[in-house]
């Protein structure tokens, strides 16, 4: 079908040319004509089945001749991504917003904006997003010809807040330095009352201009910048990466480094969600359950260090495979705390479940549905708790996760308390996924070259973080370096979400269900 | 309820005896080594350093590792050709100065840290300045020698370093036994313990918050990002580390830096470690 969409694409733009930087079948770009490209937008996108995964602009005014957008979708009945390329004319920095149609395009746009300066005409809501009041208005640090170290002073503009009025609204504001040991974010609830009828979260508080700095590096220290996303999704985004550069230059990892990155990545999201699992049961003052998953999360980490010497698997990675076999000789070791930590899982998951007060609290609190969900693009366990049906394991294949037998969870309701039993379900596929990789993998070479890489080619590299999909874009420049690198984490799609969910909740309830979605304000600041 | 009693007893006690006795270090990446007598001067891991934390002087045959800038990432090691680079298992690596993780650097600074104004002004006001402010760190640390509260900002770290701090106060570390709370707001706080790089946007709530801690007071840059900027230095949205920003008084490097290396740091502050 998606040969047929394509075919049809081409059909109604005989003005699109083909492109075709690469040699993988899943992945199609078509560049359309920029006048069309909201039409063209329009025609593929369906939320559920074809949303749009990722937008991002690129300063190609050398190469192509103006600034490209790219439109990124991803056809999920044909586990592939269509991406549509659209070049402005010469001299233009305005393009159509699609926002009002396609919701998903919302920060991406404004993102865009803040970043190249090009301004996304009909945009409902076009206010600034990664610059606070104090950068400059007329700079945009992502157009080529700004040097990444380039610090402007100060400026002193006024901060946009939407404004809910009425008798007896007020505002609270909270951070960007919160109560406890968590990233900085500035959330302004309105409320009336105890419920709350608008958050509204300021992030990019530790927005480091990671896609900058990795322009005009080379694709060794790309990784390192990779790795340093998000902390506690180190794994993923440097699986993400390798999977990118891999795919440019056409190689195929051995059988060995696949298996051994699916191990990888489930501890990862073992680790993550039981420490997700211990701050739900921390914000509903349930203090056994907390220090009793972070004892579970601490199992984990004493079993990382044996096997690849570092507690947040950084340096695990790197592109062509693994940087050596740290799995082999470990197999007993890690077997034998999968068995421990699925055991003492089991008769914690026991406790919770049979602890009224603790179910009253997480049942129907902060409820997300799917029509929203499904509108706003939420991913991972957070779009799954509401009953959408997508992950990136089995949508789109990557490592040896096609050779493993494994079930998505499902649930409807849309809380806390769903979104809690993807994660606990989940928790159990890893350890299983783990035991069958451990089984499974083949003896082998742990990793391949990947030479050169010649310039100005790209690809996608996608996999399923903790937090849900996780989606990085390289473009490849002279001499082995990046020209381009698009990071969109899971967290970047899924903060809007949570901001949904809270509404008409109380105010005391938002740290859980912040819990329960457990969101990375660097994975989304980059 | 008895079934959650059941595991406390099951379980009684986690907790490691540091810093009371030593850390088992047999899996522990700790920081890169030099071995002078076997490095060829080749400039290999120099050209590659992700972090540009090694420098070298080839001529004169030195050769160092900026440990506030490094990243702990070992690709040094791996691709030294002479393996003269290896990760010894050291991980107590704070000090009260940049200079000093510097100390095994031979060479000069080639690259710029003239951003750090801390130290006061030159000449006898800046004299005095500089005594009182060792007389007041002096009277700090017999204060805050006994129990310490803690207020943590992050202002601009990959959260690796907070999820490590966050592990102080797991059943396995579980700080409070040395008499050290993390509190809810600076104002509470005797120390501010601070990971990130100060990037543009955290500036000025970093600033606000040292400033709401009331003095005398310790801070702690935790992670390359805080000592240095690390991987990301040089940025237009962040600084070359927090003490451009404010006065820290013990630096830990790491990438991140392993919870008991973060305690011995915060100790460290306290005089409480050599």
């Amino acid at each position: 079908m998606t040969q047929a969409l394509y075919e049809q694409l081409l059909d109604r733009y005989p003005a699109a040319a083909k492109m075709s930087g690469l040699k993988t079948d899943n992945e199609r770009y078509i560049e359309i004509d920029s006048e069309y490209i909201a039409e063209a937008c329009m025609f593929i996108h369906q939320p559920l089945e074809r949303p749009l995964a990722s937008l991002f602009a690129s300063d190609e005014r050398l190469t192509s001749g103006g600034f490209a957008l790219y439109y990124v979708f991803a056809i999920k009945e044909e586990h592939s991504f269509l991406i549509l390329k659209a070049v402005l004319p010469e001299g233009s920095t305005v393009f159509p917003s699609i926002t009002k149609d396609i919701h998903a395009a919302h920060l991406y746009e404004r993102e865009i904006q803040d970043l190249y300066g090009l301004i996304p005409e009909g945009h409902p809501d076009a206010k600034r997003m990664v610059f606070h009041a104090n950068w400059p208005g007329d700079l945009y640090p992502l157009r080529k010809d700004y040097p990444t170290n380039a610090r402007p002073d100060f400026a002193d503009n006024k901060q946009q807040f939407v404004r809910v009025l009425g008798t007896g609204v007020y505002e609270i504001p909270v951070g960007p330095v919160h109560a406890g040991i968590i990233e900085p974010g500035h959330f302004r609830f309105s409320v009336a009352g105890e419920p709350i009828i608008n958050l509204e979260a300021q992030l990019y508080y530790v927005h480091k201009g990671i896609e900058k700095l990795a322009e005009g590096c080379s694709i060794e220290k790309g990784f390192y910048l990779a790795e340093r996303i998000s902390g506690d999704e180190t794994f993923t985004n440097s699986l993400a990466y390798c999977q990118a550069v891999e795919r440019i230059a056409g190689v195929q990892i051995p059988l060995r480094a696949q298996y051994s990155r699916v191990f990888f990545a489930e501890l990862e999201r073992l680790i993550s969600h039981l420490g997700d699992l211990g701050g739900i049961c921390l914000d509903v003052a349930y203090g056994f359950g907390a220090f009793h998953f972070r004892m579970l999360r601490g199992w984990c980490y004493q079993l990382t260090e044996p096997v690849c010497q570092s507690r947040f698997l950084r340096s695990v990675n790197k592109p062509g495979g693994l940087r050596q076999d740290f799995i082999a000789g470990n197999e007993e070791l890690i077997i034998e705390y999968m068995l421990r930590v699925k055991q003492e899982l089991c008769e914690m998951v026991k406790i919770l479940k049979a602890n009224s007060f603790f179910i009253d609290r997480v049942e129907n609190t902060g409820t997300l549905d799917i029509k929203t969900a499904a509108d706003m693009h939420t991913v991972g366990p957070a779009g799954r708790a509401t009953g959408i049906i997508g992950d990136v394991r089995k949508d789109f294949p990557y490592a040896a996760y096609e050779r493993l037998n494994f079930s998505v969870p499902e649930h409807k309701n849309g809380d806390v308390n769903c979104r809690m039993n993807v994660k606990i379900e989940e928790c159990f596929q890893a350890i299983e996924m783990i035991r069958q990789v451990i089984d499974a993998m083949p003896y082998g070479p742990i990793s391949e070259e990947i030479g050169l890489l010649e310039p100005y080619r790209y690809a996608l590299g996608y996999t399923e973080a903790p937090r849900g999909e996780n989606l990085h874009w390289i473009m490849t420049g002279e001499n082995n370096t990046i020209f381009r690198y698009k990071v969109r984490t899971p967290s970047f799609c899924n903060w809007p979400a949570l901001c949904k969910a809270v509404n008409g909740n109380i105010v005391p309830d938002f740290p859980l269900i912040n819990k329960s979605f457990n969101l990375s304000y660097a994975g989304n600041d980059l | 309820m008895l079934k959650a009693l059941k595991k406390i007893i099951q379980y009684p006690r986690l907790t490691i005896g540091y810093p009371a006795t030593s850390l088992d270090t047999e899996f522990i990446t700790g920081r890169p080594c030099i071995e002078a007598s076997l490095c060829t001067m080749c400039g290999e891991c120099v050209r590659r350093c992700p972090s540009g934390a090694i420098v070298f002087d080839r001529p004169k045959m030195e050769i160092g590792i900026k440990l506030d800038e490094c990243i702990f990432c070992s690709l040094c090691a791996e691709l030294c050709p002479s393996k003269a680079v290896t990760m010894v298992k050291e991980f107590e690596l704070a000090e009260r100065s940049r200079a000093a993780l510097r100390e095994r650097t031979v060479v000069g600074e080639p690259s710029k840290i003239e951003e750090i104004s801390i130290s006061g002004e030159a000449g006898t006001e800046g004299e005095s300045l500089a005594a009182l402010v060792k007389e007041v760190k002096e009277k700090s640390t017999k204060i805050f020698g006994r129990s310490l509260q803690i207020r943590e900002v992050d202002a601009g770290s990959c959260n690796g370093c907070d999820y490590e701090i966050n592990a102080l106060n797991n059943p396995f570390n579980d700080i409070e036994r040395l008499g050290i709370h993390f509190v809810a707001s600076p104002r509470h706080a005797d120390m501010l313990l601070v990971t990130g790089t100060a990037t543009r946007n955290m500036e000025q709530a970093l600033q606000k918050t040292y400033e709401a801690t009331p003095d005398p007071k310790l801070v702690v840059a935790v992670g390359a990002c805080a000592c240095s900027g690390g991987i990301f230095k040089d940025s237009y949205a962040t600084r070359n580390g927090i003490d451009c920003i404010i006065p820290v008084d013990v630096y830990v490097p790491g990438c991140p830096p392993r919870p008991q290396a973060i305690m011995y740091g915060i100790l460290k502050a306290l005089d409480r470690v050599k």
